[in-house]
């Protein structure tokens, strides 16, 4: 038992800022839940509020590694925009010309288009970044005017609809109940699988392993939180498609950071590009992957977009990207690059989401909900330096 | 009639935690004279400079500083202070802002005002008569990112004079001048003391010491040696007084027989990729054998650091000349294709060059050999720990676990992490420049012995050091740079301090 204890400590004090984020997170709906009799914890809310926060958090997830290695991406709000509209276009015109009446294919399509269209900009810009050596910040501050000029060229200052069923699907839809315990179950599955194949591998190499009571534990706890969730949102429609989709994307990104070279690159260049340079590593080639990386991520994020709002806007994703930097930065990523992970990125978009949404219940006008997040934001991140430099 | 002793050092005794670094040390210094101050690097002459400008305050060391007949109290780690004073110092590196012009530099923080503003007419008129008085051919309205070197040096100079200094202070100050603007600044130095202006001149080229100064100061491991009229001394005893000491049993001994020729570098020359009228490199000759040590002394700025990021292919262009690894002549094109010949350097200030402080030893360990046990798509983390832990055993890196960031080390510690993670890669030749600075007596034994090992084991290294004693106590062969060039190789029977020390300054 004194292991485990022991073993618990140190767990907690090498990862004391995620525990932070994530206790400020839970008072947050608990100080909500109170303010609101309880409402804000009712299982239409909590499905409604995961779902809001999929689009800036699919920016959020590329940008951590964007920061990370040291630079900046201002246009990805306006990208996901560009997409969304783009995909709109698609959707509401193009398809109907040439492909009518052919809804499963032409979404494939439109998805397709989507993505490609997001990471083919960001291959510009990483390029221009990487290889040429313009400053991140100016070329993606110029990348957001070019883009705010694409989308009126695309929609000619009209709203085009993409709210076709199959289309809506992916940002509107819900799993059946059955479906979302099935699952559920898959990723539980999948988790004690994983669980014991990183055992079974340890013991491989020789290593100490920690005690099979606490990993599992673990498990159990993840296994739990997940059900918990999963029962919550059946309540009220079933777990949402997008949702899904950011949880998948996320898994997969924060496998690309922690477990691939790409990954470990850039937090090294982060930390310190001199030495990463001098230890071979190929610092062009990984800034412009990451920025790759962020283009297939807005492509996702902007069709996501066009089908949760069912149009393309003059205004689409205007903001966003603001959003997602700060997420990131609530998320404990360091503005001076090296440190940052794509777990805490994604509660720091829960973080917000969860704050408009309870001020919204509260009906705090607009104004004051602006000013509030500056603040929040501002304190979150005071607390953290000042926490660092105790 | 003032007193003929501007300046009066009196037992100064500096002490920093473990080291002292100035011990009752005495000097004294004539009213208009140039006063050479000269010795190895770390034989204190920096230390002296520091408390002289007051980021060592009166009282943090001991002993009395007279200046002027009064004593000299700088309390504040200001050098304004010392400026207000009358002491004016130019740095080795210079302190200049590259976007403004002569001018507003001399002027820097002390910009003449009238009711409105900066007075811009005063401020460049003042600025032109300081250049003209001391004959400094420059135009003060000239940007100083557009200036040379050698005249970047003149303004810090004419700043200095602008402030009335009654003593000036060049610390190194031809490390980056051309033999021209040398010839310039001498010049400049005598035309100043017809002004009556004081000058304390610190340089380890011992040919300027003889050009310029009316007596030389020598300092070694922070004692006073000597002080002598210059005309009373020669450069042959100049380098007995720098160097003369004892050598103690602070090295491991080694057992290793030298192989086969594995490198060689027929007169190489390159330039800065940047600036490519810059030559860096110009001249250098050495070859290395399998197992052997291959020590590379030289004063700072001799080239060295520069000769060895060029053979790793991570700073010169090489202009002419040949590099041939086992018999081939090779080019490397970047720290990766070092690597994959076989060539791993451990840089110098690990620092900045060697490690990533925010992240675990291990990831710093394995951050240039990845390959070794990742696909595209995955580390295998334990076959990662596994081969940093081989390694972190063999150099014994004291730390709790290899999980623990990298800041949390000791020097000592850190510069083995760096030295793991390019043992890691399997280097033929392994590259180490300055390997122990800055770290403990303790440590850098077990670093020697650690080379010793490699060396035994086949490895050919190449040692850079500052410290001559290091370099004569672990190398097989020295190979002695000066100003870019090979000056020469000297086997182990014919290495001594004198020898080194006349190739260093370029006398031999």
């Amino acid at each position: 038992m004194g292991d485990t204890l022991t073993y618990l400590k140190k767990q907690i004090r090498e990862n004391i800022q995620t525990y932070a984020i994530i206790l400020a997170m839970v008072l947050i709906w608990i100080l909500f839940s109170f303010l609101t009799e309880g409402r804000y914890a009712g299982s239409q809310n909590i499905s409604n509020l995961f779902r809001q926060m999929t689009v800036t958090a699919l920016l959020a997830v590329g940008m951590v590694l964007v920061i990370v290695t040291g630079n900046i991406d201002l246009s990805v709000g306006k990208l996901a925009g560009f997409v969304s509209v783009v995909v709109a276009k698609f959707q509401d015109d193009i398809w109907f010309q040439y492909l009518p009446n052919k809804p499963v294919l032409t979404t494939i399509l439109s998805v397709l288009i989507g993505i490609g269209v997001g990471t083919i900009f960001e291959v510009i810009q990483g390029y221009l970044v990487a290889y040429l050596r313009v400053p991140s910040f100016i070329v993606s501050l110029g990348g957001m005017w070019v883009l705010t000029g694409g989308i009126l060229v695309i929609t000619e200052g009209k709203t085009i609809a993409a709210n076709q069923p199959l289309f809506s699907y992916i940002a509107q839809g819900y799993l059946p109940q059955t479906a979302g315990w099935i699952a559920a179950g898959i990723v539980i599955v999948i988790l004690f699988f994983t669980m014991f194949q990183n055992r079974r591998n340890r013991v491989k190499y020789g290593f100490s392993v920690t005690p099979l009571v606490l990993d599992i534990l673990k498990t159990i706890f993840l296994s739990a939180l997940m059900a918990v969730y999963v029962y919550i949102v059946n309540q009220y429609n079933g777990v949402q498609v997008p949702v899904l989709l950011l949880a998948i994307t996320a898994v997969v990104m924060s496998y690309v950071s922690t477990n691939t070279p790409v990954g470990r690159y850039a937090y090294a260049i982060g930390g310190n590009r001199e030495a990463a340079r001098l230890s071979g590593v190929n610092i062009k080639k990984n800034i412009f992957n990451v920025f790759m990386l962020m283009g297939l991520l807005c492509g996702v994020s902007g069709v996501v977009l066009a089908s949760y709002v069912g149009y393309g806007t003059i205004a689409a994703g205007s903001g966003y990207e603001l959003d997602a930097i700060a997420s990131c930065i609530l998320g404990g990523t360091s503005t001076l690059g090296g440190i940052g992970t794509i777990f805490g990125a994604i509660i720091g978009s829960l973080i917000m989401a969860s704050l408009s949404s309870g001020l919204q219940m509260l009906n705090v006008p607009a104004a004051w909900q602006y000013i509030l997040r500056g603040f929040v934001l501002i304190l979150a991140v005071y607390a953290d330096v000042y926490l660092k430099k105790k | 009639m003032p007193n003929e002793i501007i300046l009066d050092i009196q037992n100064v005794t500096k002490q920093f935690p473990g080291v002292i670094a100035l011990k009752d040390v005495s000097i004294k210094i004539n009213r208009g004279e140039i006063h050479g101050i000269c010795g190895e690097n770390g034989a204190g002459k920096s230390t002296l400079m520091m408390i002289l400008k007051g980021v060592h305050p009166w009282g943090s060391y001991e002993g009395k500083i007279n200046y002027d007949d009064e004593e000299l109290k700088l309390e504040n780690r200001s050098i304004r202070q010392a400026s207000d004073a009358g002491i004016a110092i130019v740095y080795q590196e210079l302190t200049l802002v590259p976007n403004m012009t002569v001018g507003e530099n001399v002027f820097l923080g002390r910009e003449p005002k009238d009711h409105i503003g900066i007075n811009w007419n005063k401020l460049y008129a003042d600025t032109q008569k300081i250049l003209d008085k001391y004959n400094l051919d420059i135009d003060a309205n000239a940007l100083v990112k557009n200036l040379g070197v050698g005249k970047m040096q003149m303004t810090e100079i004419a700043k200095a004079l602008s402030e009335d200094a009654k003593i000036l202070i060049l610390d190194e100050p031809t490390s980056a001048l051309t033999d021209a603007e040398i010839d310039r600044l001498m010049e400049i130095l005598e035309n100043l003391k017809s002004h009556g202006v004081t000058c304390i001149y610190i340089t380890h080229k011992l040919p300027e010491l003889f050009r310029i100064t009316d007596s030389i100061t020598v300092l070694r491991d922070g004692k006073v040696i000597t002080t002598q009229p210059t005309s009373d001394l020669n450069e042959g005893m100049l380098i007995k007084h720098m160097v003369g000491r004892e050598m103690k049993e602070r090295f491991p001994k080694g057992k290793r027989k030298p192989g086969e020729e594995i490198l060689s570098v027929e007169d190489l020359h390159a330039v800065d990729p940047n600036e490519t009228s810059k030559e860096i490199v110009k001249g250098v000759d050495l070859n290395l054998r399998e197992g052997e040590i291959l020590g590379i002394a030289g004063l700072m700025g001799s080239g060295r650091t520069e000769l060895v990021s060029t053979l790793f292919g991570e700073y010169g262009k090489i202009t002419h000349g040949k590099v041939i690894l086992e018999g081939q002549e090779i080019s490397v094109s970047s720290a990766n294709d070092a690597m994959k010949k076989g060539i791993s350097l451990v840089p110098e200030d690990r620092k900045r060059y060697g490690l990533v402080l925010i992240q675990s030893v291990q990831k710093n360990i394995s951050l240039a050999n990845l390959d070794q046990f990742s696909t595209w798509y995955q580390i295998d983390f334990n076959a990662e720990l596994n081969a940093s832990d081989t390694f972190a055993q063999k150099l014994a890196i004291k730390a709790p676990n290899l999980s623990v960031l990298c800041q949390t080390l000791s020097g000592g510690n850190q510069q083995k992490v760096v030295i793991a993670k390019w043992l890691m890669s399997n280097p033929k030749i392994l590259i180490m420049d300055d390997p122990t600075r800055g770290i403990d007596v303790g440590a850098k034994y077990e670093i020697y012995k650690l080379m010793n090992q490699l060396a035994e084991e086949g490895i050919a290294i190449i040692m850079i050091s500052s410290e001559l004693e290091e370099v004569i106590g672990m190398s097989d062969r020295i190979m002695v740079m000066s100003e870019g060039r090979s000056m020469g190789t000297l086997d182990k029977d014919k290495i001594n301090q004198e020898k080194i020390m006349q190739l260093a300054t370029g006398l031999a």
